[in-house]
């Protein structure tokens, strides 16, 4: 291991190091009292590991012969992953705990799903790609099952678990098609045997089977069917944390694989990546409008929103990386809101995921409205809402690679899909009358909600820079 | 950037900053609140004013800033005639609305949010008027759509005001959002967002592949934005709100956002066929339709709004001929209709405000209680009309003159005859809204006493009816700015001549004929209101209510049987979409033609093949019996190993009937505490579908396997063939890949291994503790199952065995490194002669005689393997290199010692303790069922029978 093998690793080692130590600490000490403590720490760790690789010295190279890239796209990706997670889990904390969910594995193995995510977009070989994932799939499929009490949490932690072991088995078995055919698990090695016209069957095989159980992660349509379950069965800070980081790891990691290793055939995955696209977009969009239930309806909302994000890849080129990952960090941000704002909808002490149950919202509690207008307003992809110029920016790739087509299916989708969030704005401003929400929300939950709400509106400025960051990410991946 | 350039962007940013006061403002006072909203539209119209003459001159005033450039988008606004003309309407009837709004508001109402949206709605109309960036005109449009839907909900205890709110929002903002297709469709295709140079390449615009669809994206977003047919229902719901919003809104700027955008695109669209019919023919059908139902309206704002969405459908119809002449007449029309419908909105606010009701039956004879407001309302009207004198007359006359030579698919009358009915309902609603409202006798029974309202509430449509005259006398009044517009429409420069006399034109007869016929309507309106109200009519607003519930049930219908729940569902999609997914890439890669012969087949080999089969479908058949199918897997397993044998691979062979054997056997004693069938659950049409799937799969998988079997590929085995013997010092290549290539792999699999007995061992002390500990208590074992549960021959079998399965297990691990063997499969082979053992003699016999605890055993084993692979560190190696040499001991032969030995004790240990660890799980739950507890190795020992004869006959 070189001086430069440690660099790279660092953070992932440090979170990972952190996190085992402090589940000893908790077990020999407070238990399960001391979960505040143990999620306030857990979160400062993460943002500190996401300044210490935002703001630290940027150094590219493959470390350990190769198994990690240590480049900006890496780096774009981990900050996403390392800030949403804190987020999330700073807005849940409290929701949690008045659940009597408050126990100090949940920090931990969120902790642990991180450094799983942080090695997945670093991957630079399948054998890391398929250990990324795998860290990062055990701590979500206990997670999602977290209320061991709850039918529908063990149930969708059951399925969680069934569906991602398949979605396994198959990114194993195209992983394993490729090592056979390309002789090596490296990504270098797999770009360069791929490369010079005419990919083999084999190769293309491989491929294929890596894409499929990466959808699965992605929860691109087709292999989308967990979505809705899980995100409904798990408690609502823990679909929280579904919506957000796991995504941008997973979409990060894709076009780790696409880009990384297979390059050199843009032709052969870009219309496989347009079809998901295209069939996540509308199935999501259509899918939502019937649905009565807000996490439902939120996962078939990341259904679509993940479609879009698709369409950057299909572009295949450095501009479409790029409005992939700006999509991406947009589309984290505007579900830390609203999600910090599910959470907390509850009626005499019971969680309510009701859409009917907004109804005439704004007359109680007029600014967290505000706030739910502006992010789902956003989500709708309505300017002059930041969530427009994400989905500008993927449509706009779209139509730059000649992919005309697909970016009218995208514009198509975005019409149907916005109906459904405006609905919910309209039960909330003009509703029925009738018995009221109420969201209760610890200050941090607050701040979510409002800071996201307000990046939304003060992000047409500039959006915050994330471009740059991002175009030099997307440069990094595709040179 | 000149003056000029700063100047707009001042123009275009003072809406928003002004929108910050009013909201504070409030409590100041209502007419510091309207002060205030009044000065950023003065001061923006004032910079405008002096921007003018240049732009009447013709030139185009132009300012940007470097916004987001990645993404195409610039602050860029310019200025030209068209802008100009837009502007000065935006922020001119902006100014009177205020005054109007400050007077016509109750004190109730939040004055101070109303200012704001009103504020902000300007400024996004402005930015949509001056924008020189298509994408930025993208981002105002939306802005319009969300500020109307606060100002449409203004109201929020109206009830169709809501809905209303709703509706136009979802009509509105969706047609918005279609448009970004088109848009960047036209980016594209011009090379850049900018809205000069997408003028500028109106050519190249109309020649590529991609015009129609982005002209309907396009078209999508201006028709609903105008309320045309058939989106044209919004509009009309939309009058729940105040009347200030209606009059600015809908009759006086937003509504005309997608004319606005019609003409904005002329240039770059018009011109085609595909333009003409689509833009004329939508103008004209909802010119017709709009007049018509604005006729039977009995709501005062209802007639005015259907009466507008006929008036935009005029415009758009005129838009659409894509002539000059008819670009002239759209833009002189937009000022009138501008004028006199903002006026007579106005006015129906203020007969609202006066006599609560806006219903026309209830209304009459206000001419002689408002004078003044009949005198403005009835001016408007006649201009709305028509009628000469009244500026409306000129612009129609001009319509009707392009519609008189204007053919539809060759057909000469049709246009000039539906043009002319258009017309003749707009004069007979016009003067509807004169005689039903202010003619008549005066009335006894109005909600409220009415008189005219205090003179700055009738001020402002006083001063918009005054122009309607003006224009109406002396036409080329409007003239310089009319040709700034038209020219900047069209492109070309344009002087127009706009005079009220023609002469005796067709148009004139067209316009007789549809005035004297308004009349006779009008004289006929009672009778035919009612046929009207009887005849069954298609309700746009039920359709839509309809298609939004039937969108609801489709939506609802997809994912009830798309996520229904079931797992087997969801497995079944994803091995369906896998199987399709390798269909698409087999038949997308080219495949060489196979390079090797088939093996031939024996009949033995054949004889196995079909065994396999056989017992694989058996398994299938018969899973319900657990134990059955559990007995036929294990022969699958055997004919695996077989298999492996057969194609000369013995290392695999072994491990694989070592690890099936144990594996059978803890299954089998894991089973004993479970039911012993599986409930059916599945329908026959299921159990079809999922063997079609899994046929498909397999079949799929197979037929992957079987080509590439068939074909020469540089595969990764031959490396490890090449180095096993001179790298690792084996020749047992699996071996030598376990221990020393992937030696790391080992290691991990070690450790993982032994979390498992870890939590084997865990879990079934948590379920002892748990409710699962009840349920086991009730376990009743079938009373024919054998007495003898540790028969002596199988006591004594298993004692025999024992020291040779152990010499065996030690012979099989100290071979391992070049012949099949190794420390994994001799751990398995000494855990199945102890499983063996604990069977026949009962677990807590042996328990007692064994010298290891299973955890440690576990643990040392890990150990071993990590000091061993840390041990190549002290050589100066990476973690796990092996090293190896040779050995001569007198009298042995000389034999090879690698550390990789060592490696493999560890792997031993840690194997042999993790599956010992399961076995003792296992009988902690067996002896919370009840399962006795045996102190004797065998039930029936003869020994103790002997001496017990012996002590019956000592006694």
């Amino acid at each position: 291991m070189t001086a430069f093998d440690l660099q790279a690793i660092l953070p992932e080692l440090l979170l990972a190091v952190f996190a085992m130590f402090a589940l000893l600490a908790a077990v020999y000490t407070g238990k399960d009292k001391a979960t505040p403590l143990v999620t306030w720490a857990t979160a400062g760790v993460m943002l500190a590991l996401a300044l210490f690789i935002g703001l630290g010295e940027a150094v590219n190279g493959r470390a350990f012969g190769g198994l990690l890239f240590e480049d900006a796209y890496g780096r774009f990706a981990q900050v996403g992953i390392l800030v949403a997670a804190a987020a999330v889990l700073l807005a849940g904390q409290d929701t949690l705990v008045r659940r009597g969910l408050g126990r100090f594995e949940y920090p931990l193995l969120i902790a642990l799903a991180t450094v799983g995510m942080m090695i997945m977009v670093s991957a630079g070989d399948l054998m890391t790609l398929y250990m990324g994932l795998e860290l990062q799939s055990l701590a979500l499929y206990v997670v999602a099952a977290m209320r061991r009490d709850g039918v529908k949490s063990t149930e969708a932690g059951m399925k969680y678990f069934i569906l991602g072991a398949l979605s396994s088995g198959l990114l194993l078995y195209g992983a394993s098609l490729t090592y056979g055919y390309a002789g090596t698990t490296g990504f270098d090695g797999i770009l360069a045997a791929a490369s010079g016209g005419e990919m083999g069957l084999g190769l293309l095989f491989g491929l294929t089977f890596v894409v499929a159980g990466l959808a699965f992660k992605v929860s691109a349509v087709p292999f989308h069917m967990w979505t809705p379950d899980v995100y409904e069965g798990a408690p609502t800070p823990v679909t929280a944390f579904f919506a957000t980081a796991p995504k941008l790891a997973a979409m990060a990691l894709f076009g780790r694989v696409l880009f990384d290793a297979f390059g050199q055939a843009v032709g052969d995955w870009s219309q496989i990546i347009a079809l998901m696209a295209v069939l996540s977009m509308f199935l999501g969009a259509v899918a939502a409008i019937g649905q009565r239930d807000i996490k439902r309806l939120m996962a078939y909302s990341s259904i679509s929103h993940m479609g879009f994000a698709l369409i950057g890849l299909a572009a295949g080129s450095q501009y479409g990386v790029q409005a992939m990952l700006v999509y991406m960090a947009i589309y984290l941000t505007m579900n830390v809101g609203t999600f910090a704002f599910i959470m907390s909808m509850e009626r005499d002490g019971k969680p309510v995921t009701e859409i009917a149950a907004l109804h005439q919202y704004a007359k109680g509690e007029p600014v967290k409205a505000l706030a739910m207008l502006v992010l789902l307003f956003s989500l709708a992809g309505v300017p002059p809402m930041v969530g427009f110029f994400g989905k500008l920016y993927v449509l706009g790739a779209a139509v730059q690679a000649d992919m005309t087509l697909l970016a009218v299916a995208g514009v198509v989708a975005s019409v149907i899909g916005a109906f459904y969030y405006l609905r919910i704005v309209y039960y909330m401003y003009f509703g029925e009358a009738e018995e009221r929400v109420e969201t209760p929300m610890s200050p941090a939950a607050w701040v979510m909600l409002m800071g996201a709400a307000a990046a939304m509106l003060l992000g047409v400025i500039n959006l915050f820079g994330v471009e740059g960051a991002a175009a030099q990410a997307a440069a990094a991946l595709v040179n | 950037m000149g003056d000029g350039g700063v100047f707009l962007f001042v123009i275009a940013l003072l809406p928003f900053i002004g929108a910050l006061v009013p909201g504070v403002m409030i409590r100041a006072g209502r007419n510091a609140c309207a002060t205030f909203t009044a000065v950023p539209t003065a001061l923006a119209l004032i910079l405008l004013m002096l921007l003018a003459p240049a732009v009447l001159r013709g030139e185009v005033i132009e300012a940007e800033l470097v916004w987001l450039p990645q993404l195409g988008l610039s602050a860029s606004f310019f200025l030209d005639g068209l802008g100009l003309l837009f502007a000065a309407m935006i922020l001119g009837v902006g100014l009177l609305i205020t005054l109007y709004a400050r007077f016509y508001l109750s004190g109730d109402d939040p004055m101070g949010q109303f200012y704001t949206y009103l504020l902000l709605f300007q400024g996004a109309m402005l930015g949509i008027v001056l924008s020189n960036n298509i994408l930025l005109l993208l981002i105002f449009w939306e802005l319009t759509s969300l500020s109307s839907f606060l100002l449409i909900g203004y109201w929020k205890h109206l009830p169709e005001g809501r809905r209303g709110a709703r509706m136009a929002l979802a009509v509105t903002g969706g047609g918005g959002l279609a448009m970004i297709g088109g848009m960047l469709i036209l980016g594209n295709i011009a090379g850049s967002y900018n809205l000069t140079d997408i003028l500028a390449s109106g050519e190249a615009i109309r020649a590529s592949e991609w015009y129609l669809p982005a002209l309907i994206l396009i078209l999508i977003g201006a028709f609903t934005k105008s309320a045309q047919f058939p989106f044209h229902f919004w509009l009309p719901h939309a009058m729940a709100a105040p009347t200030p919003v209606s009059a600015y809104l809908h009759s006086a700027t937003m509504v005309k956002a997608g004319v606005f955008l019609l003409a904005r695109m002329w240039p770059a669209l018009a011109g085609t066929d595909a333009w003409f019919y689509l833009v004329a023919t939508t103008g004209l059908v909802t010119m017709v339709i709009g007049a018509v139902i604005a006729l039977f309206k009995d709501d005062l704002k209802a007639l005015l709004a259907f009466s507008t969405v006929s008036h935009l459908g005029l415009l758009t119809m005129l838009l659409g001929f894509g002539t000059p002449a008819a670009a002239v007449a759209a833009v002189f029309h937009v000022i009138n209709h501008l004028t006199f419908k903002a006026a007579l909105f106005m006015i129906a606010g203020i007969v609202d405000h006066e006599t609560h009701t806006r219903d026309i039956k209830r209304l009459g004879g206000l001419a002689r209680l408002m004078p003044v407001t009949a005198v403005i309302g009835t001016v408007a009207a006649l201009s709305m009309a028509g009628i000469p004198l009244f500026n409306g007359f000129v612009s129609k006359e001009m319509m009707l003159e392009e519609a008189a030579h204007t053919a539809w698919f060759e057909n000469p009358w049709i246009v000039p005859a539906l043009a002319t009915l258009g017309a003749l309902f707009s004069v007979a609603y016009s003067f509807r809204f004169i005689v039903h409202v202010f003619g008549g006798p005066v009335r006894d029974d109005y909600p409220r006493q009415p008189h005219d309202p205090p003179a700055g509430m009738y001020l402002a449509p006083a001063l918009l009816a005054v122009i309607v005259v003006l224009i109406g006398v002396m036409p080329f009044l409007a003239e310089p700015v009319v040709a700034a517009a038209v020219s900047a429409v069209t492109g070309t420069e344009m002087s127009p001549y706009l005079k009220l006399w023609h002469g005796l034109t067709p148009a004139l007869w067209l316009s007789i004929i549809a005035v004297l016929g308004g009349a006779v309507l009008l004289w006929l309106h009672r009778p035919l209101a009612r046929a009207w109200d009887a005849a069954p009519r298609p309700e746009a607003k039920a359709i839509f209510d309809a298609i939004m519930g039937a969108a609801v049930r489709l939506s609802r219908m997809i994912s009830e049987t798309l996520h229904d729940g079931v797992l087997s569902r969801y497995l079944a999609i994803m091995v369906a979409a896998s199987v399709a997914l390798g269909a698409i890439a087999w038949s997308g890669g080219g495949l060489a033609a196979p390079t090797r012969t088939p093996l031939p087949v024996p009949p033995v080999v054949a004889v196995g093949w079909v065994l396999l089969i056989v017992a694989t479908a058996s398994v299938v058949i018969t899973h319900r019996h657990r134990f059955q199918s559990l007995v036929i897997i294990s022969i699958i397993g055997l004919m695996i190993s077989v298999g492996f044998v057969y194609l000369s691979a013995p290392d695999l062979a072994l491990t694989q009937i070592s690890v099936e054997t144990v594996t059978i056997i803890l299954l089998l004693l894991a089973l004993h505490f479970l039911p012993k069938q599986t409930p059916v659950e599945s329908s026959p049409a299921r159990r079809l579908r999922d063997g079609l799937l899994a046929l498909a799969a397999g079949g799929g998988v197979g037929a992957v396997a079987y080509a590439f079997l068939l074909r020469d590929v540089d595969a990764i085995s031959d490396y490890h063939l090449a180095n096993s013997y001179e790298g690792g010092g084996g020749t047992n290549v699996v071996n030598v890949i376990l221990v020393d290539f992937r030696g790391f792999d080992t290691y991990g699999e070690i450790i993982v291994l032994g979390i498992a007995g870890f939590v084997i061992y865990a879990l079934t002390e948590a379920l002892l503790n748990g409710t699962a500990s009840r349920r086991l208590r009730q376990i009743e074992y079938e009373p024919d199952r054998s007495r003898d549960r540790h028969p002596l021959m199988m006591v004594i079998a298993t004692r025999v065995m024992m020291p040779i399965a152990v010499v065996v297990g030690v012979y099989i691990f100290l071979r391992g490194h070049n012949q099949p063997g190794g420390g994994f499969v001799a751990g398995l082979v000494i855990s199945i002669a102890l499983l063996m053992q604990y069977m026949a003699s009962g677990f807590a016999w042996a328990q007692a005689r064994r010298k290891f605890e299973y955890h440690s055993l576990i643990g040392s084993g890990v150990v071993i393997a990590g000091l061993t692979g840390a041990g190549a560190w002290l050589a100066g190696k990476p973690f796990l290199t092996s090293a190896f040499g040779y050995v001569h001991f007198p009298p042995i032969e000389e034999f090879e010692l690698a550390t990789a030995m060592l490696f493999d004790l560890g792997v031993f240990l840690a194997v042999l303790g993790a599956v010992m660890l399961m076995l003792h799980s296992l009988s902690r739950l067996a002896r919370h069922a009840g399962e006795t507890v045996n102190l004797e190795p065998m039930d029936f020992d003869p020994r103790t029978r002997a001496e017990a004869e012996a002590d019956g006959k000592g006694g």
